[in-house]
């Protein structure tokens, strides 16, 4: 399939993108990130020359070509091998990171696709009912919502439901004392964990999607395929949903990946709201420390994350509109 | 203009603009948000805003760095709203931070609006091979997460204050303008009236500015908007995470400095409740009033006035 | 309604009593789309409802299908369907009612249809809906009405975009037939397609209301068609039925004036004599000058003629008239395929033809043909891939974006849609005004007193008023007189007129292409007309260029090319034309 083809090569090319981004980003930034992480990392011990390569060639010091340096930091990024972080140290940046991208993952994915679903459902609610209750509540709350900062919502939903009622949890995600393991009684634990954090994301996030779709829908359901539809005496429900909204969520797929950014970088407040032991708050740690070598991997995973997420919303698009596949 | 059919010369011939006055014209606009009422409340919303970030050493009642007073006061009739932590007055803070909110939002919305309508329109115009490079790097800027990028770019800069988060926000916000700009460019620039320009030996830059971009007047509006929004929203997180200037009074700083002194534990939930309902009203007051700017393009806003 | 007339004859299938549709815009006054709409129709019948732009004709056919939607509302009065009033029903009983009551086949064929679902789903989703087809009947149900319409079975696979405009619309009309209906309304069925399939199409409908002795209403702009295919016409203007009688009784002798007047800007091309009101066809047999002039419209004012030959800055025209003649020579334009293992696509295939001054020349061709791509190369918008075209001592098959301007100043160009043409923020001032400042010398006063003889020169007067005019304070007409105003300013030699009534209503195609005549006998502009409509090609030209697919297949002077045409596709062409003055045989 060439439509596959194509947007594998794409996202080839933008992941590459995007690791040479984090490649220049420390070098066009004045000072030199790279010596003050060296001298912050020599405070903890001496430095092993292997350790102070990796750095160098993650930050860039001026030894070497621009070329050389960028080859030999290529080749780490191919291994994982992103140094060691000096707020952890000794601990390589790569096992921080594959430590907190679980936490993330699920929860930002879960409850970010919940969200567009029922936000969805909700927008052709809204637009099929125009002009009733169904359309006006969930239009004027989802404009007001969105408005909100991630992180008010969230801290609003900690005093409110943890501190002042506490009925949840304040902080973590899963009990002081359990160790993460499969079972009933970690899984119910970590969900309870969850849900204030999964809340924050699902009321902010959720506005966007439902007026995305009412609008999208109220135009497609100006087009003359409905009113054909209608004509022909097909059932309401079969114009709204096999009509009208089938092709509607088409434009809002691909708002979908393009908003995906925004909602990750809401999420990550969240996480530091929450204290919640994802990539979102282990960024916030790197960066409160100038754990340079740690945010900077950070940074890449999460926009390896998302452009990820936005291919398998391109090849779902393809799925669902029968003109790409020709 | 009255119409008499004998006075070829009465009028300056050189006036070719229209035929209404161009602050008729911005009348108009403003008259046509007003028209919609969602938008006339967040006009109504944004003025207050607006006045209060203007006038705020008139409407504060104390200055917002005094911290003279009483640490972590309650609600009392000298202070409205509490003290801070630090013995600072709440209320005088909360008036304070919106001038950088709106600062921030119609700074950085602007300059990414006009990053935004310089990429978008010679995109939309131009059909060569540049216009792919372009199209990649904007897509490249779409789907990289803005916050993070902001947030590595705000740590290496180091407290660099509201001239930073600026940069950040105008460097990662101008490319939803772009793409929303570039495809009406493109629907623009195949209309005939468009081609008849070229035929009337009109140059590029002027089909491009004014042919084209008075015609997306409503687009460009409602993406200032868009982008002051995020802008707003943006600066809030980024001094949230204490990577601005903490000494700045914003309503980002507030936060962050309710939440590392525990607001939270003492029970003071109007530190948290004040600042961040004051940011989410801003930016609602943002996007109801882009529900009005739908009619902008329209061409009767040009229309004279005595018809 | 009174009650007397709820028990119609069995005859009758739909009675309309009355009937009248308001639009409620929000924020604006209320307008009667229709007013007063009574009639009956019987079983079997072919009813035509004609009207122009504006009229009501949609909006009616909208209403006896139910399909009315705010801002319409029905106002008042009874559509009586086998008896049963409709106006007043519920949706759902109104939906039932579809299945062996009333279809619909809409104006955009192009997308009546769901992009995302196969032309399968959506004959099932009918059956589903209703019922009246068995599960294990679907498929050979929906192979039987495509093949109605003339369809492979095949077609049931694909989606709507894969589909040519002509299939859509069949598919349409399948779609519309498995409802089963009594009565089919078509909504200008024809009106998106090519000259050539729109007649195909029309057969088809034709054909099938005969086999499957649907009551049919065929909605159209087109009188000439309508008188072509059905037994009984109805007229609309304004919202009124003004004409109600069988098509031979309304082309033997029309009663309302308004019907006259459409009826009066109908004619064969191929006839001795050609002429509509404010025009007579031109060439080696030209008709003696009409003095009648019946339009609404006074194409030029006998004071603008005066004026364009020889008063004020029109002067220089004078010892003027187009010198240089545009030579095309052996071009051809191969675009590169849409998609990639697909051929190449030649546009223009080797042709060649001089343009000399003073000429008058017909583009003539299917959509396709290649007719607008050789406008575009000829104005130096597009280059042609081999071959060459001259003007003067200007190469503009090679001509850069500097000289450009050069060859605007000669060649110019009016263009088919007025709506597109204009830009909707500039007044009629600015527009006309920029060319004159960009290609002539003069500014300020002059330059004005320049853009106001343009618009009495095309007859918009009061000019001052018509000057300061937005393009939505101006009708179509009005729109394209200012477009050919704008052509005239750089005071070229050449005008491309392209396709430039083809938006118009009938109604006000005579004064735009009498406009266009007098300016190459007043400006001696040459001409080169672009259409596919051989009438208006006979009536403003002297020479004529049939395409096919990019190839000349016929040249010669209009009116013997027209009159004895030698090549099979000049014969398709001619033989599409609806001539409701020679009714075709198969109609008798």
């Amino acid at each position: 399939m060439r439509f596959v083809l194509t947007k594998i090569g794409l996202l080839l090319l933008t992941l590459w993108a995007a690791v040479t981004l984090n490649f220049l980003l420390p070098r066009l930034m004045p000072g030199s990130p790279a010596d003050a992480a060296l001298a912050k990392l020599a405070q903890n011990g001496p430095v092993s020359p292997a350790t102070k390569a990796a750095i160098e060639a993650q930050l860039g010091v001026p030894t070497g070509s621009m070329f050389d340096q960028y080859l030999q930091y290529l080749g780490n990024v191919a291994t994982f091998d992103f140094g060691v972080s000096y707020t952890f140290f000794p601990q390589p940046v790569a096992g921080l990171v594959a430590a907190a991208l679980p936490w993330t993952l699920v929860l930002v994915g879960l409850v970010t696709i919940i969200a567009f679903i029922f936000g969805t459902l909700l927008g052709v609610l809204a637009a099929w009912k125009r002009g009733t209750w169904l359309d006006t509540l969930p239009t004027v709350g989802g404009t007001f919502a969105s408005a909100f900062p991630y992180f008010w919502t969230a801290l609003l939903l900690l005093f409110f439901l943890g501190y002042v009622a506490g009925w949840f949890p304040t902080s973590g995600a899963y009990g002081r004392g359990t160790t993460p393991e499969f079972s009933a009684a970690f899984l119910l634990d970590a969900i309870y964990h969850a849900i204030l954090p999964a809340t924050t994301i699902l009321i902010t996030s959720l506005g966007g999607w439902i007026l995305g779709m009412r609008s999208t829908m109220i135009n497609t359901l100006g087009d003359d395929y409905v009113t054909f539809a209608e004509a022909n005496g097909l059932k309401p429900r079969t114009v709204a949903i096999r009509y009208a909204a089938r092709n509607a969520i088409l434009p809002n797929l691909t708002s979908f990946g393009l908003a995906l950014g925004g909602v990750v970088g809401g999420s990550l407040l969240v996480e530091r709201v929450f204290a919640y032991p994802g990539v979102g708050y282990l960024l916030y740690t790197a960066v409160t420390n100038q754990d340079f070598p740690l945010m900077q991997a950070l940074f890449l995973i999460i926009t390896i994350s998302v452009l990820l997420a936005n291919f398998i919303v391109d090849i779902l698009y393809g799925i669902l509109d029968p003109r790409t596949r020709r | 203009m009255t119409l008499t059919d004998k006075s070829p010369d009465q009028k300056p011939a050189t006036d070719v603009a229209g035929p209404a006055h161009p602050l008729g014209v911005l009348w108009r606009a403003v008259t046509t948000i007003w028209s919609v009422p969602k938008a006339r409340i967040g006009v109504v919303m944004l003025g207050v805003f607006v006045l209060g970030a203007l006038f705020a050493p008139l409407i504060a009642p104390y200055s917002p760095t005094n911290n003279d007073f009483g640490r972590s006061e309650d609600m009392t009739a000298a202070h409205l709203l509490g003290t801070t932590a630090a013995g600072q007055d709440v209320l005088s803070q909360v008036i304070y931070g919106a001038r950088v909110s709106v600062f921030v939002g119609f700074i950085a919305g602007l300059f990414s609006t006009i990053i935004a309508v310089l990429i978008g329109l010679s995109w939309g115009y131009l059909r060569n091979k540049t216009a792919d490079v372009i199209n990649f790097i904007v897509n490249l800027f779409l789907v990289i997460p803005a916050l993070p990028l902001m947030i590595v770019i705000a740590a290496y800069l180091q407290n660099g204050g509201i001239g930073m988060i600026i940069l950040v926000v105008v460097i990662t916000g101008w490319a939803w303008g772009a793409r929303v700009l570039r495809s009406q460019t493109q629907s623009l620039r195949s209309r005939d009236f468009v081609t008849a320009a070229i035929f009337s030996g009109e140059s590029s830059g002027r089909i491009v500015f004014r042919e084209i971009l008075p015609n997306m007047t409503s687009l460009i509006v409602g993406s200032f908007f868009g982008a002051a929004t995020a802008a707003i929203l943006a600066e809030a997180g980024l001094s949230f995470l204490g990577l601005g200037d903490s000494t700045t009074i914003s309503w980002g700083t507030m936060l962050f400095w309710a939440q590392n002194s525990n607001a939270l534990l003492t029970g003071q939930w109007i530190l948290l409740f004040a600042p961040g309902l004051c940011i989410s009203l801003l930016a609602t007051s943002l996007s109801l009033i882009n529900f009005g700017v739908d009619g902008l393009s329209n061409p009767r806003l040009r229309e004279g006035a005595k018809r | 309604m009174s009650a007397t007339d709820t028990e119609a004859p069995a005859a009758t299938l739909l009675s309309v009593q009355n009937l009248s549709v308001v639009y409620e815009p929000t924020g604006g006054e209320p307008v009667h789309a229709v007013s007063g709409a009574t009639f009956d129709l019987g079983r079997g019948d072919f009813v035509g409802l004609v009207g122009e732009s504006g009229s009501g004709k949609s909006t009616l056919g909208f209403a006896l299908t139910g399909l009315s939607k705010p801002p319409a509302r029905v106002g008042g009065g009874s559509i009586l369907f086998n008896g049963v009033d409709i106006a007043g029903m519920s949706s759902e009983d109104l939906r039932v009612q579809r299945q062996g009551g009333f279809a619909m086949v809409l104006q955009s064929g192009m997308n009546a249809l769901n992009p995302v679902r196969s032309i399968r789903n959506h004959f099932y989703d009918i059956f589903a809906a209703h019922g009246h087809i068995g599960r294990g009947e679907r498929e050979a149900r929906a192979i039987e009405l495509v093949g109605k319409v003339e369809l492979p079975a095949g077609v049931l696979d694909r989606f709507s975009g894969e589909l040519s405009g002509g299939m859509r619309q069949r598919v349409s009309i399948a779609l519309a037939l498995s409802l089963e209906p009594q009565l089919m309304i078509f909504d200008e069925p024809t009106t998106a397609l090519d000259v050539l399939v729109q007649h195909a199409v029309m057969n088809t409908i034709r054909e099938l209301q005969k086999s499957e002795g649907f009551t049919a209403v065929l909605i159209s702009h087109d009188l000439g068609m309508v008188l072509e295919v059905t037994e009984r016409v109805m007229v609309m203007h304004n919202g009124l039925i003004v004409e109600d009688r069988p098509a031979a009784d309304v082309l033997a002798s029309p009663q309302h004036p308004y019907t006259r007047m459409l009826l009066s800007h109908y004619g064969d091309p191929r006839a001795e004599i050609v002429e509509v009101p404010g025009l007579a066809a031109r060439g080696p047999k030209r008709a003696p000058e009409v003095s009648h002039l019946k339009t609404d419209f006074v194409p030029v004012s006998a004071e603008a003629r005066a004026r364009a030959a020889g008063t004020e800055g029109v002067q220089r025209r004078e010892g003027r008239a187009a010198r240089e003649a545009i030579v095309v020579s052996n071009v051809s334009k191969i675009y590169p395929p849409p998609r990639r293992g697909e051929k190449p696509v030649r546009a223009v295939n080797d042709v060649s033809f001089t343009l000399e001054p003073g000429a008058s020349m017909a583009l003539v061709g299917a959509s396709g043909s290649g007719k607008s791509t050789i406008a575009k190369m000829i104005t130096g918008v597009e280059h042609p891939t081999s071959g060459t075209i001259t003007f003067g001592d200007l190469q503009v098959d090679r001509i850069k974006r500097r000289s450009l301007k050069r060859l605007h100043t000669e060649v110019q160009m009016v263009f088919q849609d007025p709506y597109s043409a204009l830009n909707p923020l500039h007044t009629v001032e600015y527009t006309l005004t920029r060319p004159i400042v960009n290609f002539s010398k003069l500014r300020g006063r002059d330059a004005r007193r320049r853009m106001l003889e343009l618009l009495e020169t095309v007859g918009l007067t009061p000019v001052e008023q018509f000057a300061a005019r937005l393009p939505h304070q101006l009708s179509g007409g009005q729109r394209q007189r200012v477009v050919i105003a704008r052509a005239l300013a750089s005071d070229p030699q050449v005008i491309i007129a392209d396709e430039p009534v083809s938006m118009l209503d009938v109604s006000l195609r005579a004064g735009v292409l009498a406009l266009l005549d007098s300016l190459r006998e007043t400006w001696g502009v040459s001409m080169l007309y672009i259409t596919h409509d051989l009438l208006s090609a006979r009536l403003v030209t002297d020479q004529i260029m049939v395409l096919n697919q990019g190839a000349v297949v016929e040249e010669g002077a209009t009116a013997s090319v027209l009159q004895n045409p030698r090549d099979e596709y000049t014969i398709r062409l001619l033989d599409a034309i609806p001539h409701p003055t020679t009714p075709t045989p198969e109609h008798n």
